[in-house]
C-alpha cells in the first residue's frame, strides 16, 4: 500500500428519490484502485455496480440521485466537490468510459471520423478551447484537425478495426456491433486516459464477439498499461480478464480479493452462492443452482446485513448490524460476521 | 441512393397528385349548391344573358367534359379567366402570389430563428425557469388570435412608436423593384437597390412577425420535445463520459438528432401559414393571394378557385420534396429509393 491510490471510493452513499420513496442504492461502497489495476466489479442487476462506476465521472442524474455521504478521490483530487466545468476537464483528461450497447452509444447521424476526431481533440485539449471545424480555413486549425485525423486512424488500428483509413468516413450503421464497440473503445482511449471504466462492455454482444472484445481489452492493458474498472454480472468475464475482483450486493462491496483466490476460496456466503450458480458443463449435477430469495427492495432494505434474509448461515447479529470489511486472507477482505475482526 | 433519379421520380409523382387534387377540387367547386353564373351576372340578368355566359364558360357541357377541357387548358398554360373580372387567372396568380409567398417565407424564417433556440433552451433547462418562460410564451402566442395581436402591433409599433409602417408592401411613392421573382426583398437585392430592400424589409417585418407566432409556438414545442428525447439517448452520456463539453454535445450532436422532427413541423407550418395568411393580409392591406382566394370562393368564381388549388398543390408537393431531401442530409440512414 505504498503506492498512492489512483481511485479511492470511501463509504459512498447514494439515494434516489422516487415516487415510491427513497431508494438507498449505494450504502457505503468502499473501493480502491492503484495505477495498473484491472479490477472486476461483479454483482446482480440492481446491486449498484453501474452507479458506483458512474459516480467517478459523476454522470448520475441528480436529481433524482443524491450522494448523501462519502468521498470519491482520484489521484488525490476530490471529485465530488468539483464544479461541472471542472468535471468536463477532468473527464476529458483522465477518464475513458465504454458502455453496454454499442448500437445506442454511437451517435447515428455523424461519421466515425467526426466522432473520433472530436474525442481526440477535446481529450487532448484537456478543457482548453477547441477551434470549430468551420475555422478550417486557418492553416493552424487545418493542421490540428489533420493530426487528430491521423490519431483517429491510429486508434482504429490499435483497436483492431481493419481499413481504418477508409472506414473512418463511414457512419455507425455501416459497422457491425463488435466493430462499433471497438470504435467506442477507440473514442474512450483517444486522450490516453488514466482510468478506463467499462460498464458491461460485452453484455450486448454475441458470444464470439464478446471473446474478441475481452481479448482486445486484455491486449490494450498489456500494450498501454491501462488501469481498468470492468463492470459485469458475468463471473466468467471476470475470471478471464481481471486481476482483482470486488463483489457487490445491494449497494455494498461484500468481498474483495485477487481473482484466483476468490474462485478457489470464496468467503462471503453471497459469493459462494454466485460461484455455485455458474452453470457447469457437467450436467449430471442436476440443473441450475440459485440463491434462494429475491434481491432486496432498495426503498425498505433489510436491517443489518442486507443479505441476511437469503443467507444460509444467518446469525442474530446479522439482523442488527452491518458487517465491516475484515481481512480473511492475503489481500482478501469480506464483509461478514462469519469472520470476526479479531480472528 | 441515386439522388438525381429519386428527385426525378418525386417530381414526376407530382402529376398524379395534382390530378387527384384537381378532381377533388373540381367536384367540390362544381357540386356545391349555388349558381356561379347567376351570382356573376347579377340579379337583373335575363335568362339569355345567363345562358350566353354559361355557354361561354362551358358550363352547359357535361361535367367530365368540362373537367377534361379545363385540364388540357391547364397543361397548355391556359388557366382560364375569372367570371367577374375577366382577367387571366394565371396572370392574377403571378401578381398576387409572390406577396403571399414572401410574407409566408419570412414568417417561417422568423419562427425558425426564434423557435429553435427557444426550444433548445427549454430542453436544456427543463422544468426550470427558462423552460417555464418559453412554454408560457408559446402557449400565449398560439392561443391569442393573430388578428388581435396584429392590430395591437400596428398600434404599438406603427402608431405609438412610429418604428414600422402599418400596411402595404412598400410606401405609395416608392416604385417596386423590377420584377424577376416578384419577391421585393430578392428583387431589390438583385437590382442592388438596398434602400428599397430596407424599406420593404420594414414593411414585411410586423405582418410576418405576427404571422410567425403560431408557427413559433409549434416549432418551440417540437424542438423542446425532441431535444428532451435526444438528450436521454445513450450516446449523450457516452460523449459526456469521455469529456466532450456539454455545449458541443447540445449544439452539435443532439441538435441534429432533434432537428428531424423540427424540419417536419417547419414544412407543415409553411403550408398552414400560407393558407392562414388571409387574416394578416387583410389587416395589413397586404396585396397577396389571401383576399383573392376568399373572394373567389365566396362568389364561386370557378377558374380562380381551381387555379389557387392547383398552385397550392404544387407548392405543397415541392415543400414535401425539399423536406425529404433535408431528411436525407440530416440522417444518413434515410435512403432514397
Amino acid at each position: 500500500m505504498l503506492m498512492a491510490d489512483l481511485l479511492n471510493i470511501e463509504d459512498l452513499h447514494l439515494e434516489f428519490h422516487t415516487y415510491d420513496g427513497v431508494a438507498k442504492v449505494l450504502a457505503g461502497v468502499d473501493l480502491r484502485m492503484q495505477r495498473g489495476d484491472v479490477l472486476g466489479l461483479v454483482g446482480e442487476t440492481g446491486c449498484g455496480k453501474s452507479m458506483t462506476a458512474l459516480s467517478v465521472p459523476r454522470l448520475i442524474p441528480m436529481p433524482p440521485g443524491k450522494i448523501t455521504q462519502g468521498r470519491v478521490t482520484f489521484a488525490g483530487e476530490d471529485i465530488l466537490s468539483k464544479s461541472e466545468s471542472e468535471m468536463e476537464t477532468f473527464r476529458a483528461s483522465h477518464l475513458g468510459m465504454i458502455f453496454q450497447d454499442p448500437v445506442t452509444n454511437l451517435n447515428p447521424l455523424f461519421t466515425i471520423r467526426e466522432q473520433l476526431v472530436d474525442s481526440v481533440l477535446y481529450q487532448q485539449a484537456r478543457g482548453q478551447k477547441v477551434p470549430g471545424r468551420w475555422k478550417g480555413f486557418m492553416p493552424s486549425v487545418r493542421q490540428l484537425r489533420a493530426e487528430a485525423h491521423e490519431r483517429a486512424v491510429e486508434l482504429m488500428r490499435l483497436t483492431g478495426i481493419p481499413d481504418g483509413d477508409k472506414r473512418i468516413f463511414e457512419y455507425p450503421h455501416q459497422f457491425s456491433g463488435g466493430m462499433r464497440q471497438r470504435v467506442l473503445i477507440a473514442m474512450a482511449l483517444a486522450g490516453d486516459p488514466d482510468l478506463l471504466i467499462a460498464d458491461e462492455p460485452t453484455t450486448a454482444l454475441d458470444v464470439t464477439i464478446q471473446a474478441q472484445i475481452l481479448r482486445l481489452i486484455r491486449s490494450l492493458v498489456k500494450q498501454l498499461g491501462l488501469t481498468v474498472l470492468l463492470i459485469t454480472h458475468n463471473l466468467g468475464v471476470v475470471a478471464r480478464s481481471c486481476e482483482r475482483v470486488a463483489v457487490m450486493y445491494s449497494g455494498r462491496v461484500v468481498e474483495e480479493s485477487p481473482v484466483r483466490e476468490l474462485f478457489k476460496n470464496p468467503k462471503h456466503p453471497y459469493t459462494r452462492g454466485l460461484i455455485n450458480a455458474v452453470p457447469q458443463k457437467d450436467v449430471s449435477r442436476g440443473g441450475l443452482i440459485g440463491i434462494p430469495g429475491m434481491i432486496p427492495n432498495l426503498i425498505d432494505p433489510p436491517a443489518g446485513c442486507r443479505f441476511h434474509p437469503r443467507c444460509e448461515q444467518v446469525m442474530d447479529v446479522c439482523r442488527r448490524q452491518v458487517p465491516g470489511a475484515t481481512p480473511v486472507g492475503a489481500e482478501h477482505k469480506a464483509s461478514c460476521f462469519l469472520y470476526p475482526e479479531d480472528a | 441512393m441515386n439522388l438525381r433519379f429519386y428527385l426525378l421520380r418525386r417530381i414526376a409523382l407530382i402529376i398524379p397528385t395534382l390530378i387527384g387534387l384537381s378532381i377533388l377540387t373540381f367536384s367540390i367547386a362544381r357540386l356545391v349548391p349555388g349558381d356561379p353564373v347567376g351570382l356573376a351576372a347579377g340579379p337583373q340578368a335575363t335568362e339569355e344573358i345567363k345562358e350566353a355566359l354559361r355557354r361561354e364558360f362551358g358550363f352547359d357541357q357535361p361535367l367530365p367534359i368540362q373537367y377534361v377541357t379545363y385540364m388540357t387548358g391547364l397543361f397548355r398554360g391556359d388557366w382560364g379567366e375569372s367570371l367577374y373580372t375577366r382577367r387571366d387567372v394565371l396572370g392574377d396568380l403571378r401578381t398576387f402570389w409572390p406577396a403571399t409567398l414572401e410574407l409566408t417565407t419570412v414568417a417561417v424564417i422568423i419562427a425558425t430563428l426564434l423557435g429553435v433556440p427557444a426550444g433548445v433552451i427549454s430542453a436544456m433547462y427543463r422544468n426550470r425557469m427558462p423552460d417555464h418562460v418559453a412554454r408560457v410564451l408559446s402557449l400565449f402566442f398560439v392561443s391569442f388570435p393573430a388578428f388581435w395581436l396584429a392590430m395591437i402591433f400596428q398600434t404599438w409599433f406603427g402608431r405609438d412608436l412610429g418604428m414600422f409602417p402599418i400596411n402595404k408592401r412598400l410606401p405609395v411613392l416608392v416604385a417596386p423593384p423590377a420584377t424577376t421573382t416578384g419577391l421585393f426583398l430578392i428583387d431589390s437585392l438583385i437590382q442592388l437597390d438596398f434602400e428599397t430592400f430596407l424599406v420593404s424589409l420594414k414593411h414585411i417585418f410586423i405582418p410576418s412577425l405576427v404571422l410567425s407566432f403560431s408557427a413559433f409556438a409549434s416549432i418551440t414545442r417540437i424542438t423542446r420535445a425532441s431535444m428532451v428525447e435526444a438528450l436521454e439517448k445513450d450516446f449523450v452520456r457516452m460523449e459526456r463520459a469521455i469529456g466532450i463539453p456539454y455545449r458541443v454535445i447540445i449544439f452539435k450532436y443532439v441538435l441534429r438528432n432533434a432537428f428531424i422532427a423540427t424540419i417536419t413541423v417547419i414544412s407543415l407550418n409553411f403550408g398552414w401559414l400560407m393558407a392562414g395568411a388571409i387574416l394578416i393580409e387583410t389587416i395589413f392591406d397586404w396585396p397577396g393571394l389571401g383576399l383573392y382566394a376568399v373572394h373567389a370562393s365566396l362568389s364561386l368564381d370557378f377558374q380562380p378557385i381551381m387555379g389557387i388549388a392547383i398552385l397550392y398543390g404544387i407548392v405543397f408537393s415541392i415543400v414535401n420534396i425539399l423536406t425529404d431531401i433535408v431528411y436525407g442530409i440530416l440522417d444518413p440512414r434515410i435512403r432514397y429509393g
